[in-house]
């Protein structure tokens, strides 16, 4: 349990991190460890699949995307952020993380559930034959991410 | 078949940049018309057919074998449908002239094609997950469609709405997990029958804010408004028409709707907190609408205000009241749609969309004026016109269910509303034509006959509205009912 | 429900926090798309959480992976509108942009 711990608290550290370091390319890459810790942390729940996701898709993927366009914005990239944001920034978060340890741990044993079917079979059964549904969207989006894409980069070839 | 609904626009989407690459107009302008036509053929010949069945839950079958697609197809979602494509068709076929001088048409009508089926997605789910998808498939492709003209305003207009737009989604899985958490399930009907098995007051009504949170963003109820006056003017003209006309309709109120009244059932306190937020977008949004010189923006501000009314019709829970609703609903999509329509024709003809530089365009355009003078006198709610009987059953539902000072402010917004479209007529078409637009043109043949069409139909709809609510909006009033009726009560926070 | 659940729930909650803090008081265009991306991560780890505490963990990955997916075009997408506001305003500075506000 401790190792789990430590592991949420990295998240949590990198993730605040990211936002607070001035220099993007910097907060582009502690986003990339806090995705890294939460591979593992999908590891240790005995999820592989998604951690391998986790940590190929985003870690990988969103991070050399968000390295792209922080390389192609480079000159207007000095942007003042307040003075007031980051000062402000510690009190808050202590106070929310009171808030939520007192919460939550108001919360133990008090909520109810139902017992969950239990599930056979493996990972892809599950994915292809319990959320089949699911692909069809994933199908969409991919369609209206490339198009998207596509249509923001077009040459602005107006033809008249 | 039921299937084709999402399966036939997303192949035609896939297919489109490739045949954009042979014909750059026609062929697309063709494949988008008919995909379009064949949607409205299936919603009459089979949809009307599976519903009078009461086949609610269709499963799939792939060569014999079971698939793990249900679609669930009953009266409220059939009528969507129908709006969807009767509205959608409009739109593609105003496209055919007014999206050609922006340039890579194939892409563009991909993209709307890929926004309707995520639409139609969504309409026929019964997953709250993917729910979350469909919204999705349509939210991304509205954002590109709204930058679609690549300039700043269009650009910054996108990236707030995307913003505010995750955010929303944010909420709407944090409701999810939750959900998934206590109950072990993500399918309406495991959901709500567990939720009625626990007694989980407090959980379910953290949920129920975070969904009206989420939803409320959507479909920009007013205080979570701040992106739709900025989104809808920047889009291009069709697709601030299919934005307010259909994408905030049904990714806000048609989820919210069968979310709360099919799931976890209208319980009084839901019911209050859907009226105070459907009230307070009428009554702001109309006054904002008041200030705005833009006629696009004063469109947008009036959306939020007609919302308000579905959102306070579909949120009394009485039947009338939500057969008020869905039909105010309909109509609304289709005049919304008209006017924003129009606005496009007059931006086209004039290259302006300030109502202060018009004037006297009603000698210029005779078609638009007049087809503008309908929608707005639709919304307005003057009778015989069809938002005339929409507002007329919600406000007999809130008195009927003794509600006074709603139906009371019902009424004035009405009132309101009507005078800020008179203002559009007045400023834009009525009074001295203004020299610099002595030689402004009718719009393009294709756009008028969109019009046209949206006019007449918005007069039938009137005339004959009996004939409408009996077969189309009374079936999808009556399956949110049933989903009323068995939940209240049982489940009180 | 288990109490572990409850721990990731808690921290799953400071990330979406960070995020929406993020959000409202950063004014790089970039930043405020890092912020999405950490509130993300946050319902990312509820999802497998909630599914690790109901033995529900195939279901969970399969949510997941849907999620990790869209979370992909979206990103796409709004790192594409970003690159085409730099080349109007050459900045990425929030005050820039005329109307852009919260």
């Amino acid at each position: 349990m401790i190792v789990e711990i430590a592991l949420l608290c990295g998240l949590v550290l990198f993730s605040v991190a990211a936002i607070i370091f001035r220099d993007l390319l910097k907060a582009a890459i502690c986003l990339a460890v806090a995705s890294l810790l939460l591979g593992i942390i999908f590891f240790r729940m005995k999820a592989p699949y998604i951690g391998a996701f986790e940590i190929s898709v985003v870690a990988g993927l969103i991070t050399v995307l968000f390295i792209t366009t922080i390389a192609l914005t480079k000159t207007g990239g000095d942007v003042r952020e307040s003075k007031a944001a980051s000062w402000i920034f510690p009190l808050v978060f202590v106070v929310f993380l009171v808030l939520d340890f007192f919460v939550m741990r108001g919360l133990i044993g008090k909520i109810p559930a139902l017992e969950a079917t239990p599930e056979q079979g493996t990972f892809g059964e599950v994915l292809w034959k319990i959320r089949t549904f699911d692909l069809v969207g994933q199908i969409g989006v991919i369609f209206a991410g490339v198009l998207a894409v596509l249509a923001l980069f077009r040459k602005r070839d107006k033809d008249e | 078949m039921v299937f084709l609904f999402i399966a036939l626009p997303l192949v035609v989407a896939g297919i489109l940049p490739l045949v954009g690459k042979i014909s750059k107009k026609v062929l697309p302008d063709l494949l988008v018309n008919s995909v379009f036509v064949i949607l409205l053929a299936l919603v009459f010949f089979e949809g009307r057919g599976l519903v009078a069945q009461d086949a609610a839950i269709k499963q799939l079958f792939w060569f014999g074998e079971p698939l793990n697609i249900r679609l669930m197809l009953d009266g409220f979602s059939l009528f969507m449908l129908f709006a969807v494509s009767l509205v959608g068709f409009a739109i593609s076929l105003f496209s055919i002239d007014y999206m050609d001088h922006y340039g890579s048409k194939a892409n563009f009508y991909a993209l709307f094609l890929v926004m309707i089926a995520g639409m139609n997605g969504l309409l026929l789910v019964t997953d709250l997950f993917q729910i979350y998808i469909f919204l999705e498939v349509a939210a991304v492709a509205s954002y590109a469609l709204v930058a679609f003209g690549l300039g700043q305003d269009e650009l910054e207009a996108s990236f707030k709405y995307l913003m505010l737009s995750a955010v929303a989604s944010a909420f709407l899985l944090a409701g999810i997990v939750i959900i998934f958490g206590v109950t072990g399930g993500l399918d309406f009907e495991t959901v709500s029958q567990g939720l009625r098995a626990l007694d989980a007051r407090y959980l379910v009504g953290l949920c129920a804010a975070f969904f009206i949170l989420g939803f409320g963003l959507k479909a920009a109820l007013v205080p979570f408004h701040a992106w739709l006056p900025d989104a809808h003017p920047s889009a291009p003209a069709p697709i601030s028409a299919a934005l307010s006309g259909l994408l905030i309709k049904v990714s806000g109120v048609y989820a919210l709707t069968r979310v709360f009244l099919n799931v976890f059932g209208l319980t009084p306190a839901l019911s209050t907190v859907l009226m105070y937020l459907g009230v307070i977008s009428m009554v702001v949004a109309a006054l904002l609408a008041l200030g705005q010189t833009d006629i696009k923006r004063m469109l947008a501000y009036s959306s939020i205000s007609q919302v308000g009314y579905i959102v306070l019709g579909i949120g009394l829970g009485t039947p009338l009241g939500i057969l008020g609703g869905l039909f105010h609903l309909f109509n609304h999509a289709l005049a919304k749609s008209l006017l924003f329509l129009n606005s496009g024709s007059i931006q086209m003809s004039t290259g302006t969309r300030n109502l202060d530089e018009m004037g006297g365009l009603g000698k210029r355009m005779p078609v638009t004026a007049g087809t503008t003078l309908i929608g707005s006198l639709a919304i307005a709610g003057v009778p015989p016109l069809n938002g005339f009987w929409s507002k007329l059953i919600i406000i007999v539902a809130l008195v009927q269910a003794k509600q006074w000072a709603f139906a009371l402010i019902a009424v004035l917004v009405s009132v309101l509303t009507l005078w800020y479209y008179l203002v559009i007529q007045r400023k834009a078409f009525f009074g001295q034509l203004n020299e610099r637009w002595s030689a402004v043109r009718e719009a393009p043949f294709w756009m008028t006959v969109s019009t046209v069409l949206l006019a007449l139909l918005c007069i039938a709809t009137g005339i004959f509205f009996a004939g409408t609510v009996n077969s189309w909006i009374r079936p999808a009033a009556d399956a949110l009912v049933k989903g009323v009726q068995t939940t209240l009560g049982s489940l009180g926070f | 429900m288990n109490n572990t659940w409850l721990l990731y729930i808690a921290f799953a909650a400071v990330l979406v926090f960070v995020g929406l803090y993020c959000l409202l008081s950063m004014r790089n265009l970039i930043k405020l798309f890092i912020g999405i991306e950490v509130i993300s991560k946050g319902i990312s780890l509820a999802f497998v959480a909630t599914g690790f505490a109901k033995k529900n963990i195939l279901v969970a990955q399969a949510l997941a992976v849907t999620f990790i997916v869209i979370e992909v075009s979206v990103v796409a997408t709004a790192l594409a509108i970003i690159i085409n506001t730099y080349r109007h305003t050459r900045s990425l500075d929030i005050r820039k942009l005329a109307k852009l506000k919260g």
